[in-house]
């Protein structure tokens, strides 16, 4: 129990200590995780859509949506502060006036966030000012979902226009870009990430739809996984590379771990 | 003249005027060209005019009751050229003579007139002679000695054949996506499609290949215009506003245009006949209504087209573009009719009449000679199926049989090639879901029954007068049957609401040689060699998952190609061969010995491809290698600032700080039960 309407993000810092979550019902709340305690509560104007910890597990942020009259904004907390938490105060706030939040993780060192806009565009954010540091747009239609490598060196994207791209989460520099012929609504990168075998996979789709997985260097499709009735919303890869799992409209979370030929096959190249 | 000027103020004496004329011995220096030359420009000229005045000839000789009709007919048909600024319509004895003047405000314009209004067929009595008046002069004039006339300029479209010197005898195909904004040509190629020509708004709606590949047809709202060449050229415009639909003659001599939007009763304009060489208008029609486009059809060698109306069958012929024998015939209750496609043999069919039964004929033009009657009883409906060379003619018959209430479907097929044309008859016991011809050959398939239960059955029309049931397959996924040009292979299909099931069929022994599915399949298309079979899910059926695939005539899947808003394919179709039948035979007896040698070259180039390949992908997998390599040097880099972030301790492998697991060993409840150990006693 806890949040009284939908809860859209979830993260937990890096020695789980921590658990961040942010929701519909306007507030984005901080607990325990060995006693399930509510530490804090952060009550916003709209719906909380992205949350996440930092690095360090010191910085929190979030961002709330465009809803009635509210605008986006992406909201920085520093933990070590109590007198942030107590007066609802963020240390640096910043308004998107123009494309909504629609997904965001930390960078590598806890410097600045990469955010998903609602237009395509990918924007870093300072957590210092809140100033954007770089921007880029790969994409042509909404980012639905952002997710780090193992190590923070690298951001996937995964996007409405049917594509997922890979960049390099320090300079935005665009990699690569994997297609489909359906909007991907969620990408994950293998953490078994030797120049080799570095596997993406991406999920989405309308009617028929499939987890498919790419190649990262080729940018060439290998493979498909039937089985969901619905859309995939979300894919991630468990953190031994060993296998992945894959949430689903149809209200199922499916666990598939990898055949011995998924370790050993090699391209031709 | 300044000068002068001065010099006269100079010798001004006050209350004496000044004398502004030019001293008596000046000359004027300054010519009236100079000083007029806007005016001058436009002084008229002693021969202007006439070279811009037309005389028209075999004009209808009207009374004046008739006259304001007819000079608004004129001014329709000739002020499309230019601005009509003069008309003259000599009389005599109360009508016009038959021939009329009529001046344009340019030479230009009047040129024109004559080139594009000479030969027009008002109606079946009146075809106009245009020339321009000072021609006449002209050709009274001519002198004695011969001046060899000037040559035009070539516009030099390049082959119009280009495409099948192609070393590889790749076909090629159109492709319109991204809802209609880009249209493309590609060459097949087995590994993918190779782009030829792309443009933007290279059509307005769709577009149309000649029968024999010649040219490729686009839609705009002032007409048509055909394309070709290796570069694709215009080669052609044909002016119809408001243009929908098109068909072209078997021998690519005409296009025959239909637009709504242009008919009136003086002047048909619904549809447009043109000669495709010179792009001249040689007719146009009414039409009612354009519900079975093409409504004009075409014998096979373009001597002929036709149209059916109420009770009439109207027979034309080219170039005249007049009806065959200066009338139509009357077929009372005429529901149907088509011209064999090997033979200037016209089927049509007429409905029961009181006592008199429903009846097929088979008539040969131009002779009208009636080569077959077939009286039919009952009959319901009939369709007529064509063989791809004439050789038979299937008339599909419903008919519902006397005392029942039920309609059966019965196929008549008449045997074209022999003597007297004999006809079978085969009895169908469930309705006919479709049915298809063999092209360049002798058998037929029939999808029947209903869904669920929908069989396909294979019938061969032999030599000795039977017609043989040679195979029949149940519970098919099928709604359409697709040939391959060639013959014998086909494909079965059920499109759109059949969710894109598809098999492919050998019918040399009738055998499945592959099952497969292409998801909600709009369109089925084979190449003109019958060596591809290309499936595609069309945006104007299906707004996801468009994309063209590409699949070898017996059922193997080549290529995935997708494209955005993917709306047609549509193969480019090839001539008929030039070789003779001795040719075909002996390349065929030495079929071995070229297929030793085409083998070779697709080892050859597959090896080049996967070579290729293979080159680009170690050119990525090194880029990608070299950019990791940079991102892990700066990450051991960072490895400082990592550390201190969290508070020292080293997270960078997962297993890294064993030293901090705890192990903790944990008893808990499961059940108690109590034993009496009772008296030990």
């Amino acid at each position: 129990n806890g949040h009284t309407g939908a809860v859209w993000c979830v993260d937990v810092d890096w020695d789980t200590k921590h658990v961040l979550t942010g929701s519909a019902d306007n507030t984005c709340r901080l607990w325990d995780c060995q006693t399930g305690r509510q530490l804090a509560l952060l009550k916003t104007s709209s719906a909380v859509r992205t949350c996440g910890f930092d690095f360090s597990g010191n910085i929190i942020m979030f961002s709330t949506d465009k809803q009635m009259g509210y605008q986006c904004y992406l909201n920085y907390f520093d933990l070590r502060d109590p007198q942030q938490i107590e007066e609802n105060q963020p240390y640096v706030s910043v308004p998107c006036s123009e494309s909504k939040i629609t997904s965001a993780v930390w960078g590598p060192l806890g410097e600045f966030v990469i955010a998903g806009h609602e237009n395509g565009e990918i924007n870093q954010f300072s957590a210092k000012s809140g100033e954007v540091l770089r921007k880029v747009k790969e994409h042509t239609k909404q980012i639905n979902d952002i997710q780090t490598s193992v190590d923070l060196t690298m951001v996937i994207t995964a996007s409405k226009d049917n594509t997922a791209k890979l960049f390099d989460s320090t300079s935005l520099e665009h990699i690569k870009t994997f297609k489909t012929e359906r909007p991907v609504n969620s990408a994950a990168i293998s953490p078994i990430m030797d120049h080799v075998r570095c596997t993406v996979a991406v999920g989405g789709g309308v009617n028929i739809v499939f987890a498919v997985f790419f190649h990262a260097a080729y940018e060439e499709e290998f493979g498909r996984v039937k089985g969901h009735f619905g859309p995939i919303n979300c894919v991630a890869f468990h953190p031994d590379g060993k296998s992945y799992s894959s949430g689903g409209e149809d209200g199922y979370v499916r666990i598939h771990y990898f055949d011995p030929h998924y370790f050993e096959f090699e391209f031709e190249g | 003249m300044r000068d002068t000027v001065m010099e006269d103020e100079v010798e001004f004496e006050e209350g004496e005027e000044p004398s502004f004329s030019d001293p008596e011995d000046f000359e004027d220096d300054i010519s009236d060209q100079e000083l007029l030359e806007d005016v001058l420009r436009e002084r008229p000229q002693e021969a202007d005019g006439i070279d811009s005045v037309i005389v028209v000839d075999n004009v209808p000789q009207v009374g004046p009751e008739r006259l304001e009709k007819l000079k608004n007919v004129i001014h329709k048909i000739f002020s499309k050229f230019g601005k009509i600024t003069n008309e003259f319509y000599p009389e005599a004895d109360g009508k016009t003579k038959g021939y009329i003047f009529l001046e344009y405000t340019s030479p230009g314009q009047a040129a024109e007139a004559v080139k594009n209004a000479d030969g027009y067929k008002l109606d079946k009595q009146h075809t106009f002679r245009v020339n321009i008046f000072t021609d006449f002069d002209k050709y009274m004039n001519i002198s004695d000695e011969w001046e060899t006339p000037e040559k035009q300029p070539f516009r030099d479209f390049g082959n119009l054949r280009h495409w099948l010197e192609d070393p590889d005898c790749r076909d090629q195909y159109s492709v319109i996506f991204e809802s209609g904004e880009r249209t493309g040509i590609f060459s097949n190629d087995v590994k993918e499609p190779i782009l030829v020509e792309e443009r933007p708004r290279w059509t307005e709606t769709y577009v149309r290949w000649s029968p024999k590949g010649t040219y490729l047809a686009t839609f705009h709202q002032r007409g048509i215009a055909l394309w070709g060449g290796e570069k694709f050229k215009q080669i052609q415009r044909f002016s119809h506003q408001g243009v929908q639909l098109i068909d072209f003659s078997p021998c690519e001599r005409y296009v025959v245009t239909f637009s709504p939007l242009m008919d009136t009763k003086e002047d048909p304009q619904a549809i447009i006949i043109w000669d495709i060489l010179t792009g001249q208008k040689k007719r146009g029609f009414h039409c009612e209504s354009s519900t079975h486009w093409p409504i004009f059809k075409w014998s096979h060698d373009g001597k002929f087209f036709a149209r059916m109306t109420q009770d009439t069958l109207s027979i034309y012929e080219t170039p005249s573009m007049g009806l065959l024998d200066k009338k139509s015939l009357k077929i009372s209750g005429i529901k149907d009719f088509s011209w064999s496609p090997g033979d200037n043999i016209i089927a049509f069919w007429v409905p029961e009449d009181k006592d008199i039964p429903a009846r097929v004929t088979l008539m040969q033009m131009p002779s009208r000679q009636e080569i077959r009657v077939r009286n039919l009883f009952n009959v319901v409906d009939c369709k007529l199926h064509w063989q791809k060379n004439g050789d038979y003619l299937c008339v599909k018959v419903d008919r519902t049989p006397k005392g029942t209430q039920g309609v059966v479907t019965n196929f008549e097929i008449f045997r074209m090639r022999e003597k007297q044309v004999p006809v079978d008859v085969v009895e169908m016991k469930e309705s006919i879901i479709a049915f298809a011809w063999e092209p360049n050959g002798s058998k037929f398939a029939v999808l029947h029954g209903e869904s669920p239960r929908i069989n396909v059955s294979f019938y061969h029309v032999k030599n000795n007068g039977k017609i043989e049931l040679i195979k029949m397959f149940d519970k098919q996924q099928a709604n359409s049957i697709f040939w391959s040009p060639q013959g014998q292979f086909l494909v079965l299909a059920g499109l759109r609401s059949m969710n894109g099931a598809l098999a492919f069929v050998d019918t040399s022994d009738c055998t499945i040689m592959n099952i497969a599915e292409h998801y909600m399949a709009s369109d089925v298309e084979w190449d003109p060699t019958g060596r591809y079979v290309v499936t595609s899910v069309s945006w104007w059926s299906h707004k996801v998952d468009n994309a063209f695939w590409v699949w070898t005539f017996q059922g193997r899947l080549l290529q995935k190609n997708i494209k955005d808003r993917f709306c047609q394919l549509l193969w480019r179709p090839r001539p008929p061969t030039l070789l003779s039948q001795e040719q075909i035979k002996t390349i065929k007896k030495d079929l071995k010995k070229y297929s030793k040698i085409f083998e070779q070259k697709d080892r050859l180039s597959q090896s080049k491809a996967s070579k290729e390949l293979v080159d680009k992908r170690r050119t990525m997998q090194e880029d990608y290698r070299k950019y990791r390599e940079d991102a892990l040097k700066m990450y051991q880099e960072q490895r400082p600032l990592r550390l201190q972030l969290r508070g020292g301790v080293d997270t960078d492998d997962l297993d890294s700080n064993v030293d901090d697991w705890e192990e903790e060993t944990i008893e808990f409840f499961i059940n108690e039960e109590i034993i009496p150990i009772g008296d030990l006693a």
